[in-house]
């Protein structure tokens, strides 16, 4: 029996309510007064340089570590019983364990989620990736290369549509053909009414500007741990500090 | 709690540990040492003329207080600490399960596979015995392995705890591998060498047992074997004046309960409180 939230919340919900987090490590202030809001089938980046804050920002999204302020998903919560379970999360780094096979990892998490993936009809709906994406399902997670490995980790996030979908980093460590899968799924997420929170490092959004905009509705820009700009994908431009620096969105040239 | 998930938590831990080299390893090293075991009590109780498990029994006794908690104690150390450092734990932790019930997977699932290593050896043992010695003493032999059993639970729950708290994956297998050798080996020896010293007493001395979980497992191994308190010598003889042999069981089962209970309420905090 496949358990599916795509359904519950309906088109002007508010899906997603981040209302003045901020977050330090000891003295060192990694998100400040950060407020972003995302309706069901908004698909935003999260756009920022290294050590901007992105990753932090999708964890206390996610429920994984303590903020001030307020996180919601449906209204609830992600540390709490109701919040859990709504939010499909792809780590920026993941070591799947090397002695299971694909079919097994992909398995194990269904069974948390309570979804059945034992028909190919039942895989296929529960994992919405295109054909081919994914490796075989027998191969052990050992023999993969990274980017094999970051594809079932992506297929685990994306399993079972959960309401919330968080990637850090998504595209990391595939090659050019899978990153085009990559946007393929993503295009579908979003046709198909799904909403995520995607964090990109701010060169690969400067150099794959036109490819995400068909893919995300909003570019969040993150600089020091502070919201600079959010808008449409396009109305961030490129920046002669690519990869070492925020870019300035169009606004303030 | 979500039940289905939990036991989702378990196999797949115990489908991890027993592809792992620890768990192999152990299971085919203690399976040959408890037959081996088994063998030379047999053998030697032969020579008198005789049947029975008897000297085997200390023998066996201690392996099982050595073998399985070491890989118990190992096996949790190992659980919590590498899912943090794989970054496994923050993919666990959105899922829809509540941390206690990720933990008691955890433990459940390690807890299968230190049972299945205590099965192949003293299942081996227990084969022998019957085909060779009758089946008279197996009863004896199964008592030792149901107390065997709980001293598993314990030595994973404290493994746990420790990967909770520890920093690092190397840390908790260090800190695991010190507190195995300091249960096993140091505080006999420190008890041994100070109880003298410092007037310990029996009384003293059963708290040292009853505060040491793998020496509160060898007296209840001890005493479910069917011999009675008197067994343990002149310090036997003070428990069985004062708390008797079934009072003796109930206080070892008591510190094995406390032990495991405490370690898994530090494990959750642990896990509460840190970052994964």
């Amino acid at each position: 029996m496949m358990r599916t939230h795509r359904q519950n919340p309906s088109k002007d919900a508010k899906l997603l309510q981040i209302r003045g987090v901020s977050k330090s490590y000891a003295d060192q202030v990694v998100l400040d007064d950060v407020s972003i809001e995302l309706r069901k089938g908004d698909i935003a980046l999260l756009v920022g340089a290294n050590g901007s804050g992105k990753s932090t920002m999708l964890r206390c999204v996610a429920g994984l570590t303590s903020f001030e302020g307020t996180v919601r998903v449906l209204g609830a919560d992600p540390r709490s019983a109701d919040g859990r379970g709504l939010i499909g999360y792809l780590p920026q780094l993941v070591a799947l364990p090397e002695p299971v096979t694909v079919g097994e990892v992909i398995g194990f998490f269904a069974r948390l989620r309570a979804i059945s993936v034992r028909s190919p009809e039942e895989f296929a709906s529960a994992v919405p990736l295109p054909a081919g994406f994914l490796p075989a399902l027998a191969s052990p997670i050992g023999s993969l290369s990274g980017g094999m490995r970051r594809r079932v980790a992506l297929a685990v996030a994306l399993l079972g549509s959960p309401p919330l979908v968080l990637l850090d980093e998504p595209a990391a460590s595939l090659d050019e053909e899978h990153t085009a899968s990559l946007w393929e799924t993503l295009q579908a997420l979003r046709a198909a009414g799904g909403t995520a929170l995607i964090a990109m490092p701010l060169m690969v959004t400067s150099l794959l500007r036109h490819d995400l905009a068909s893919v995300a509705d909003r570019a969040v820009l993150l600089d020091q741990g502070r919201v600079v700009h959010d808008g449409p994908v396009d109305s961030l431009r490129p920046s002669p500090t690519v990869g070492t620096g925020p870019a300035l969105p169009r606004s303030s040239r | 709690m979500n039940l289905p998930a939990v036991f989702a938590v378990a196999g797949w831990e115990l489908r991890l540990a027993v592809r792992g080299r620890l768990v192999m390893g152990t299971a085919l090293t203690f399976t040959v040492v408890c037959v081996l075991a088994t063998l030379l009590g047999l053998r030697s109780l032969s020579d008198l003329g005789l049947a029975g498990v008897g000297p085997g029994t200390g023998a066996l006794i201690n392996l099982a207080i050595l073998f399985p908690p070491l890989m118990g104690i190992m096996l949790g150390a190992n659980s919590l600490s590498s899912a943090r450092e794989r970054s496994l734990l923050p993919l666990m932790l959105v899922q829809p399960l509540s941390r206690v019930g990720y933990v008691c997977g955890v433990v459940v699932g390690l807890v299968g596979a230190v049972w299945l290593t205590i099965g192949f050896g003293f299942g081996a043992s227990a084969i022998l015995l019957a085909s060779i010695a009758g089946t008279a003493d197996v009863a004896g032999l199964l008592a030792i392995v149901g107390s065997a059993l709980g001293v598993g639970v314990v030595s994973v729950a404290i493994g746990v705890a420790i990967a909770a708290l520890a920093g690092s994956r190397i840390q908790a297998l260090g800190l695991s591998m010190g507190l195995w050798f300091l249960f096993a080996f140091a505080i006999d020896l420190v008890l041994a060498g100070v109880a003298a010293a410092v007037h310990l007493g029996p009384a003293g001395l059963f708290v040292g047992i009853l505060a040491n979980p793998l020496e509160a497992g060898r007296i209840l191994m001890v005493l479910a074997s069917g011999a009675d308190a008197l067994t343990l010598g002149p310090f036997g003889t003070y428990l069985d004046n004062t708390v008797g042999t079934a009072g003796a069981a109930l206080a070892v089962l008591a510190s094995l309960a406390t032990w495991t209970a405490l370690s898994l309420l530090v494990a959750y905090m642990g896990i509460s409180r840190r970052e994964p």
